[in-house]
């Protein structure tokens, strides 16, 4: 646990407030998605192509429909007679790219395994599978492309017909004078990182419930989405209806971490089912249909220039990013944060990266907790560990001698993003003094103990968060709703939602010390279109940026509304009048209180007298809209999609058993700046979370396909997430440096983590097995890919001292 | 394949056995459950007619006599972690319980049977009573057969889980002194076991008198290591004689398990690992009460 | 004839929560479904279907098990407390519930059902858990939000206050 002692009691911000949202699932009263079941409640099942890539011959439903129980068949033809492809979240075209057209079921062609090819509905699930057996669908089986390089090469089958070639999208990031930089370098550092596919997996599968609104023929959809009013927009295209007639209502959610980013075809498709029925149809989607959702493979091929002293001069990165099949999720925007965050917080001005995106036959990417960020930390925490060894310098040393420093903030960085504040080399010192990082080196300096192997890593992420993407529904504002009702209870209704990270509590908290009220008079609405105000819902770590900014100014509205009526009561100046906690009180005058409640109360009551100068009722709507996102480009074409640059330092020690490869993870510490802390313990529980992702990311999540395309990792047996023993304990430092634009200097909190404390632990086991000149920057670094790595370093050996 | 599958609970082994003998296929036995629920949700099995063995008393507890510990097959995981008589006699086997996989909830239902039954490579059970010398008894069309264990999953119509019943499993108690280990190597925490190896050792005056050692996890079926064993018999169990035995089980290893446990040329080397790790805590355990 | 045995459904006896069901099992069909969807107790939730996860675990005759792993109709006659069921008879939240919530065990809370009913378990028996205890105990458990710290916090937590009160 961080130290708190810097409390201020008289606020709930940056207290451990206990969540308002947190009761509901320890008696199991949180009603999620799939809880939800309505009268005449239907179930559909999905017919998913077992091929990569492959033409539909033919389609034969007949048998399906004979099985009683089964009350509609669809295949993708017939869908795409109905409804429009699916929009878009991020759409290519507008970015350069390449735009395919995605249907919600294959039509003539699939292009991926595990693509939706036909559904059943029945009148429950079991029926509505055993149907599905009966479909016969005849495939003319085509050759699969996977590796995204070799999808480039010019002789590579084209994924998508009519595009001329498997590319999506190609774009350089590049500023100064790259070429100078290394021709001037004392020294030229290669390394190659390749970072595999491995996905969110939030314990709560995806789950779509629509039911079909008979009065007014719309539509509400109960869905595990993150971002319910663009999905009503989306699905409003698709299905060719208004918006006013649809209706997205998210309940609570099991953990999302970009995965329920809307786009997926089985949100059009069950409000299709619903109308084509006039009944609920439902939706739950399998482990196995959940494992089919990837993201982050990429392959870097990162150069370095260094000058004697080991400062970085500049910056070589050739990347590509396999983003899978073309797909309306925001996923491959990923690849493209990837590049724009490069040289993340090293004050390197020479770059020249290219990005290439690529479609293959795999299923397609969603968006992934670091949303590409968590790559660039990689490719460059990997890539100065190889420049510190080659150099002979201090891991931590290298990096305190190129990091943007304290005073050149705000900083433009060679991408044109702005980076807000930061203290980096301040943020390692800490985590190192936190984890105790002397005491390891002599450890470590010791050498080894029974063939196992010491290794300190230290990384460095910068978390660019907040974003807004310019003619996307990807928005940098957000607006909330602050209702007080006569009886002083008070509701927030705000258009960001939440995954489970605790923000509802976060944004309450603003919004009892902004009001004066105690917690326990707040209730927190989000995720309904048709309640709450228009928002974008949660992604980018920008719900309690935005959603507590917005809810904060709506507050500050009310309480001026009630300040007045109470002032008016107790017939002194509004100046006089103060309130807290519920109660208000007037300066200089002892035991003159009224209740919140009885001013409220008033303030309904008294329109035409005490409440005469304010607008009733007691409820205000506002926006927070971070002023430092530019979409105007600047004279380079370039803009600043982020209002928020959180970052953190993350140091590991792990131990390598290098008779079986396992590495275990001794002692993990993280110094964390994400601005002003509303609430520590949700910060780091959110931090602890993150580096969970990276320490399975990088040593044993992978998702594997045969080759032919064909997923091999199907279930939980195989995508092996960490458990309680493989976690250590963490030592969190919080070092915040306040983001001087946003409401109370807050920066996210959400997303930071994922890639610095993976390339902590890499680091950590390359820095163990320098005595055995292993070098291993192909993830995952799982036993046997370090047994493997290992074996080869001492043939190499072995060979070096025979010649 | 059927929507609408029959079941039946019978309550006696005699009721059990002739119920399957009378049934002409598609039918698929349960107990616990844990093995086969997963194929049932999602549809990868579709028996026709579940008979649940849950209600045979036959095959429940935990006896000693004249040197064998009996085992009902309805034994759960749990029991034999914790029951007097396993963890006094056959504490090897209790350990392997322990290791298994799933977490406590499955422990207190996964099924001895249902463990052997599945002859999965990757599990812990069948190493450990393989190691131990175990046989079980079985009942099929109204006949009761004893048969060893190692014979039995060499087998290829025995017809558990469909026809024939595992009723018992019978192991010889450990002899006082014998050293024992069992060695699990997994990726993760979660992860499922690469290579398992379980040993038994005597010593006599510093000297291996008898060993076993069985591997699991690194080939489609548990391997007998005895042969690698043989070599170390009338040894001190020395670093040569480890690093021997660390040779020489990998060439044990005909066509390694490749998937994402692991890569077969890595399984194969850490059948070496892994049976010399556990062979060197048996001996460290011999003669240690 | 033996074939007097085979039944289409098997109508089971339930006492869940303390309130006794008798509902009708359709064969194959898991206990995990016959909780939610048959009992409307829908605290239990699926996550795998594969007896990983353990966000689907109930207690079942005093021990907790995996409800996607049990078949409904092999349980003629059962006990068994859901997550629902575990609130003291006076509506207050017990120990190791309360310590969930003051320590913010869990963020979204899907995974509650198996972190609780693993902790009570565990807590029954080891009083005063190690953290290597802790580990196993929690072991058939995925939590996705947490990497798992507060988790251990909140049930050393719960076990401290256990220890006060017992």
């Amino acid at each position: 646990m961080a130290d708190h002692s810097t409390i201020d009691d008289t606020r709930y911000v940056g207290q451990a407030v206990r969540t308002i949202e947190g009761r509901a699932p320890i008696v199991g009263a949180a009603r999620y998605t799939n809880d939800f079941v309505f009268p005449g409640q239907l179930y559909a099942h999905i017919v998913r192509s077992p091929h990569a890539a492959a033409r539909i011959r033919r389609i034969d439903t007949s048998g399906a429909l004979k099985v009683s129980g089964v009350v509609r068949v669809l295949d993708g033809a017939e869908a795409a007679a109905h409804i429009k492809p699916i929009t878009h979240y991020i759409d290519p075209a507008v970015f350069g790219g390449k735009s395919a057209e995605v249907r919600v079921m294959a039509v003539d062609e699939v292009w991926c395994y595990g693509q939706p090819v036909a559904v059943v509905v029945a009148e429950d699930k079991r029926t509505a599978r055993f149907a599905a057996q009966r479909i016969q669908i005849v495939y003319d089986v085509l050759e699969p492309v996977l590796d995204a390089e070799a999808a480039t090469a010019p002789d590579a089958r084209i994924v998508v017909p009519g595009w001329d070639s498997n590319i999506m999208m190609q774009a350089p990031f590049r500023n100064g004078d790259p070429d100078a930089a290394f021709a001037k370098a004392a020294h030229v550092v290669k390394t190659s990182v390749d970072i595999h596919r491995f996905s969110t997996q939030p314990i709560e599968t995806r789950c779509y419930n629509a039911v079909w609104e008979h009065d007014i023929e719309g539509v509400t959809l109960y869905a595990t989405a993150q971002n319910p009013h663009p999905l009503r927009h989306v699905l409003s295209e698709v299905l060719g209806m208004p918006e006013s007639k649809i209706r997205v209502h998210a309940p609570v959610i099991g953990g999302a971490f970009g995965m329920k980013m809307h786009g997926h075809p089985e949100e059009a498709l069950m409000c299709l089912l619903a109308k084509l029925t006039g009944r609920p149809v439902k939706w739950t989607e399998t482990r196995e249909e959940c494992l089919l959702i990837g993201a982050r493979e990429q392959r870097h091929h990162m150069e370095l220039a260094l000058d004697a002293d080991g400062v970085i001069l500049g910056l070589r990165d050739r990347y590509f990013a396999n983003v899978g099949a073309p797909s309306a999720c925001p996923g491959w925007g990923m690849a493209f944060l990837t590049g724009l965050t490069m040289p993340g917080p090293y004050a390197v001005r020479d770059i020249d990266v290219q990005m290439t995106v690529v479609i293959t036959n795999k299923p397609s990417w969603n968006a992934a907790r670091g949303y590409g960020k968590e790559s660039t930390a990689l490719a460059l925490e990997l890539a100065i560990e190889d420049a510190a060894r080659q150099l002979g310098m201090d891991a931590a040393e290298i990096r305190l001698k190129n990091f943007i420093r304290a005073e050149q903030f705000p900083y433009n960085s060679p991408t044109g993003l702005v980076y807000d504040s930061g203290d980096y080399s301040g943020a390692v010192l800490k985590a190192m003094h936190a984890i105790g990082y002397e005491g390891w080196k002599a450890r470590q300096a010791e050498g080894p103990k029974d063939g196992k192997y010491i290794g300190i890593g230290v990384a460095f992420e910068l978390t660019p968060e907040g974003g807004a993407l310019p003619g996307t529904m990807v928005a940098g504002y957000d607006s909330s709703s602050v209702r007080v009702a006569p009886d002083g209870s008070v509701r927030i209704l705000t258009g960001v939602t939440t995954p489970g990270t605790g923000n509802p509590t976060g944004i309450a908290q603003i919004v009892a010390d902004e009001l004066g009220v105690t917690m326990d008079a707040i209730e927190v609405t989000q995720g309904d279109t048709t309640t709450c105000p228009y928002g974008f819902g949660n992604y980018s770590g920008r719900s309690t940026i935005v959603g507590g900014g917005s809810a904060a100014l709506a507050a500050q509205q009310v309480r001026a509304k009630v300040v007045t009526v109470a002032a008016a009561l107790f017939d002194v100046p509004e100046a006089d009048v103060e309130l807290h906690r519920g109660v208000f009180s007037v300066k200089g005058q002892q035991g003159r209180t009224l209740t919140f409640k009885e001013v409220c109360y008033a303030a309904y009551t008294g329109a035409y007298s005490v409440a005469h100068g304010i607008t009733l009722p007691l409820e205000a709507t506002a926006t927070f809209k971070p002023s430092n996102i530019r979409h105007t480009p600047d004279e380079n074409g370039r803009i600043n999609p982020y209002p928020s640059y959180s970052n953190a330092a993350y140091v590991t020690v792990c131990e390598v058993d290098v008779e079986t490869g396992k590495t275990k993870v001794l002692a993990f510490a993280a110094a964390h700046d994400c601005g002003r802390v509303i609430n520590p313990v949700l910060v780091e529980g959110q931090a602890c979370g993150a580096i969970s992702f990276g320490v399975g990311g990088a040593m044993f999540e992978a998702i594997a396909f045969d080759s032919s395309g064909r997923q091999l990792t199907r279930s939980f047996m195989d995508y092996v997430m960490p458990r309680s023993e493989d976690l250590p304990a963490v030592k969190m430092v919080h070092h915040d440096s306040p983001n001087p634009v946003t409401y109370m200097g807050l920066k996210g909190a959400g997303e930071a983590g994922v890639g610095g404390s993976a390339a902590a632990v890499v680091n950590a086991i390359n820095n163990a097995l320098i005595p055995l000149g292993v070098s291993l920057n192909t993830l995952p670094l799982s036993a046997p890919n370090v047994w493997g790595a290992i074996q080869a370093a001492r043939k190499r050996g072995q060979r070096e001292a025979a010649e | 394949m059927s929507l609408y599958p029959s079941f039946a609970r019978p309550n006696s082994l005699a009721q059990a056995s002739e119920l399957l003998a009378g049934l002409s296929g598609g039918s698929v036995i349960i107990a616990g459950g844990q093995e086969i629920m997963p194929h049932i949700n999602h549809g990868a099995m579709q028996p026709d007619i579940y008979i649940d063995i849950g209600g045979l008393k036959e095959l429940r507890g935990i006896s000693e006599a004249d040197g064998v510990v009996s085992i009902g097959a309805l034994t759960v995981h749990r029991e034999l972690q914790g029951n007097a008589i396993v963890a006094e006699k056959l504490p090897m086997l209790a350990d392997a319980a322990s290791r298994a996989g799933g977490g406590r909830q499955v422990h207190n239902r996964a099924t001895l049977g249902g463990n052997l039954v599945a002859m999965h490579p990757l599990y812990d059970i069948a190493p450990a009573l393989l190691a131990l010398g175990a046989e079980v008894e079985l009942v099929k069309a109204g006949e009761t057969r004893r048969t060893s264990l190692a014979a039995l999953m060499h087998e290829t119509s025995h017809g558990l889980g469909s026809e024939a019943i595992l009723v018992r499993v019978l192991v010889p108690a450990m002899a006082a002194g014998t050293g024992w280990a069992y060695e699990k190597l997994k990726l993760s925490g979660g992860a499922y076991g690469s290579a398992n190896a379980a040993a038994t050792v005597q010593l006599d005056a510093g000297r291996i008198t008898a060993a076993t050692l069985t591997i699991g996890a690194v080939a489609d079926r548990i391997i007998d290591a005895a042969a690698a064993v043989q070599g170390l018999i009338g040894q001190a169990w020395t670093a040569a004689a480890a690093e021997q035995l660390e040779l020489r089980c990998p060439a044990l290893v005909k066509q390694p398990l490749s998937d994402q446990q692991g890569s077969g040329e890595w399984r194969q080397a850490m059948a070496g690992v892994v049976a010399r790790r556990a062979m060197a805590a048996a001996v460290a355990r011999a003669g240690q009460k | 004839m033996m074939d007097d045995l085979l039944v289409q459904s098997v109508l089971v006896q339930w006492r869940v929560n303390g309130k006794l069901h008798e509902i009708e099992a359709m064969p194959g069909m898991s206990l995990l479904d016959a909780v939610r969807e048959q009992l409307g107790l829908t605290g239990t939730h699926m996550g795998c279907q594969t007896g990983h996860c353990g966000a689907c675990t109930v207690m079942l005759d005093g021990r907790i098990v995996k409800s996607c792993l049990t078949q409904a109709a092999t349980l003629p006659r059962a006990e068994i407390v859901t997550i629902e069921g575990l609130k003291r008879a006076d509506g207050t939240l017990n120990p190791v519930q309360q310590a969930f919530w003051d320590e913010a065990g869990f963020q979204c809370g899907y995974c509650a059902p198996g972190m609780l009913l693993s902790a009570m378990e565990l807590l029954a028996e080891h009083p005063d858990p190690t953290d290597a205890q802790i580990d196993t105990g929690l072991a058939g458990n995925l939590c996705r939000c947490t990497g798992y710290r507060s988790l251990v916090r909140a049930v050393k937590a719960a076990a401290a206050k256990m220890r006060e009160t017992s």
